[in-house]
């Protein structure tokens, strides 16, 4: 094992063990982040209602496998990262952090991961439940559950690196966080969160195709819901990929120049 | 800058660190006013210090609140990176953060703590244990030693927020120190804590500094941390180095003179007593006044030869008292160059 695994391995376990100490405020969190399963429930009445029960070929069934699967996606894609750096940037928490031989962005991103592996279960009973409830299907391919499983891990790490470069601004301003919301409706609307991408303008669409957001959230969806093919699957992985090398640059500049004008306030 | 002689652990020269300061008036005008036209200007923190540490030296750098002392510190940990001048510390350029530079300090901040809050304190020493790649078998035998020497024996396996204060600045100690750092800043290490526990960390400050030749430099507002620990004083003040010498010079820079004490066999008025110097006080066979430096000699032998004398101690004034005479000269001194 190399000495940078064995350091994230520890670094795993001991925010693995913190994560465990939180369950009860995760679950709680998961239930707060239910604004896909308002939306299905908005689009399956659209359809219920329209002529032939379809909306461009969405059932009402379609539709709750469609928002169901962005729910399922969206809570792997959960990211927190630009709260906890603008808190430690301003409160200067961010001092221990920086006297150790690693960077701190590895102790975020094993605590996200971490978080992620203490949700998995969980979330897998309220999709079983929200499924039979709403009648969704799900697609029953092994392979497009390992696309799936391949965009999201690009699809986080992508989110992960943008919030983190968001955060770090806070090196900069009195609060990044207002930042990270306004780029959350971009990723909630271009992603497919409140609609498929195939329901917005034209225009829409060409340019959420240039971002990362279709790719993260609306494409893993559309495979659970059988309504994406694999060959798809592998564009958008070449798009996700193209976007991380983008965000790692983005990243480590602006962690550079940021550490600059670090105040280490109060600490 | 050249590197400083294998001799020097810590070489500061002309460092400075300013601030941009935004202002704004209070309430809703002020807020309406700041928002238009927010007005900022520049604060100097450090002007100009410079000093040199030899290995193995335990410093005290003293000052009041806003002198200097924890920005200095930040710089020359790597937090800071400074406005001005250069620092080597272990040879290293702190701003740039290198790991093995890393692997040989530590900070510990008597008001910040690195430990993980939720979780025992072990868990945070197995982290530091990866991170600074300390071998199984050195991590067991520094765990071992300082179990011991800090008593934290059934402590480590309690969540860290439901320890008591004492036991947390134990803990922080054993983390920040675990990798061996061969240069240690302390800033207020015993800060809240009660008199037994300040004791047991300095006591464990003076063994790790004796058996890893470790160079410490350390702040704190309780004078007994200072005089345990340190031979030299550095005292900055308004950001500028106002001393940098030992304690007993540290005590000749009063002008208030030496104390002298004594234990009398009969009784002394306050008024006779105070023939003999000045701030002169009685209580029963007790009495005690300063006389002038240059006269210790002569007043204390009229004192004997005059008066019924059972004891007699003369005594450098207080170094709280020292230090609040040379808060001032900073000042005056800051004021004068037109800095401040």
């Amino acid at each position: 094992m190399t000495p940078f695994l064995r350091k994230f391995r520890v670094l795993f376990s001991t925010q693995f063990a913190l994560m465990t100490e939180y369950r009860a405020e995760i679950v709680i969190w998961m239930l707060s982040g239910t604004l896909s399963l308002v939306m299905m429930l908005v689009w399956m009445g659209q359809a219920a209602a329209a002529p032939g029960g379809q909306i461009r070929g969405f059932s009402a069934s379609d539709f709750a496998s469609y928002f169901l699967a962005t729910w399922f996606v969206g809570q792997l894609l959960v990211v927190w990262v630009a709260w906890e750096l603008d808190f430690e940037v301003r409160q200067g928490t961010l001092s221990p952090k920086l006297l150790r031989p690693m960077d701190p962005m590895w102790g975020h991103y094993s605590g996200h991961v971490a978080e992620k592996i203490v949700r998995f279960p969980i979330m897998l009973v309220l999709v079983g439940l929200f499924a039979w409830l709403a009648e969704a299907r799900f697609s029953l391919d092994w392979r497009v559950y390992a696309a799936v499983l391949g965009l999201v891990i690009l699809g986080f790490t992508v989110r992960f690196l943008w919030e983190y470069s968001l955060g770090l601004l806070a090196f900069w301003t009195e609060s990044s966080t207002s930042f990270q919301e306004v780029v959350w409706l971009v990723y909630a609307a271009l992603g497919g969160l409140f609609a498929p991408l195939a329901f917005y303008p034209q225009w829409v669409q060409d340019i959420a195709v240039w971002t990362p957001f279709p790719y993260m959230l609306g494409l893993p969806a559309s495979l659970i819901a059988g309504k994406a093919t694999l060959e798809q699957a592998g564009q958008g992985m070449l798009v996700l990929l193209g976007w991380l090398a983008v965000f790692v640059l983005v990243r480590v500049w602006v962690w550079r120049v940021g550490l600059r004008k670090y105040g280490a306030v109060g600490a | 800058m050249t590197s400083p002689p294998p001799n020097v652990a810590v070489q500061v020269r002309d460092l400075r660190k300013s601030y941009t300061v935004h202002e704004k008036d209070p309430g809703f005008v002020g807020s309406v006013k700041s928002f238009f036209n927010r007005k900022s200007h520049e604060v100097g923190a450090v002007k100009g210090v410079s000093f040199d540490l030899a290995p193995g030296e335990v410093v005290g750098f003293l000052g009041p609140n806003g002198a200097g002392k924890t920005t200095t510190l930040k710089m020359l940990s790597g937090l800071l990176h400074p406005t001005g001048g250069t620092a080597r510390v272990a040879g290293f350029e702190p701003r740039k953060r290198e790991t093995p530079f890393l692997k040989q300090i530590t900070l510990v901040m008597g008001q910040k703590q690195q430990l993980i809050w939720d979780l025992p304190a072990l868990d945070s020493f197995l982290v530091n244990q990866a991170i600074y790649e300390i071998p199984e078998a050195q991590y067991r035998a520094t765990m071992r030693e300082f179990t011991e020497v800090l008593g934290l024996e059934g402590i480590l396996k309690k969540q860290v927020r439901k320890l008591s204060l004492g036991e947390r600045m134990k803990c922080e100690l054993a983390a920040a120190l675990l990798h061996r750092p061969r240069v240690l800043f302390l800033d207020e290490p015993t800060i809240g804590l009660d008199v037994n526990m300040q004791e047991s960390v300095r006591a464990f400050v003076r063994d790790y500094n004796q058996r890893f030749e470790a160079t410490v430099i350390l702040t704190s507002h309780y004078m007994a941390d200072v005089t345990a620990l340190a031979r030299r004083i550095l005292v900055i003040d308004a950001g500028v180095l106002v001393f940098d010498g030992d304690l007993a010079s540290l005590a000749e820079q009063s002008s208030g003179g030496k104390t002298v004490r004594l234990q009398l066999r009969q009784p002394i008025s306050l008024a006779e007593l105070s023939r003999y110097g000045f701030d002169a006080k009685v209580d029963g066979l007790s009495a005690e006044l300063s006389v002038p430096r240059s006269e210790v000699s002569a007043r204390a032998a009229r004192l004997l030869a005059d008066l019924d004398v059972a004891d007699l101690t003369v005594e450098d004034p207080p170094i709280e008292a020292v230090m609040a005479e040379l808060f001032g000269a900073g000042k005056e001194k800051a004021v004068a160059e037109g800095v401040g």
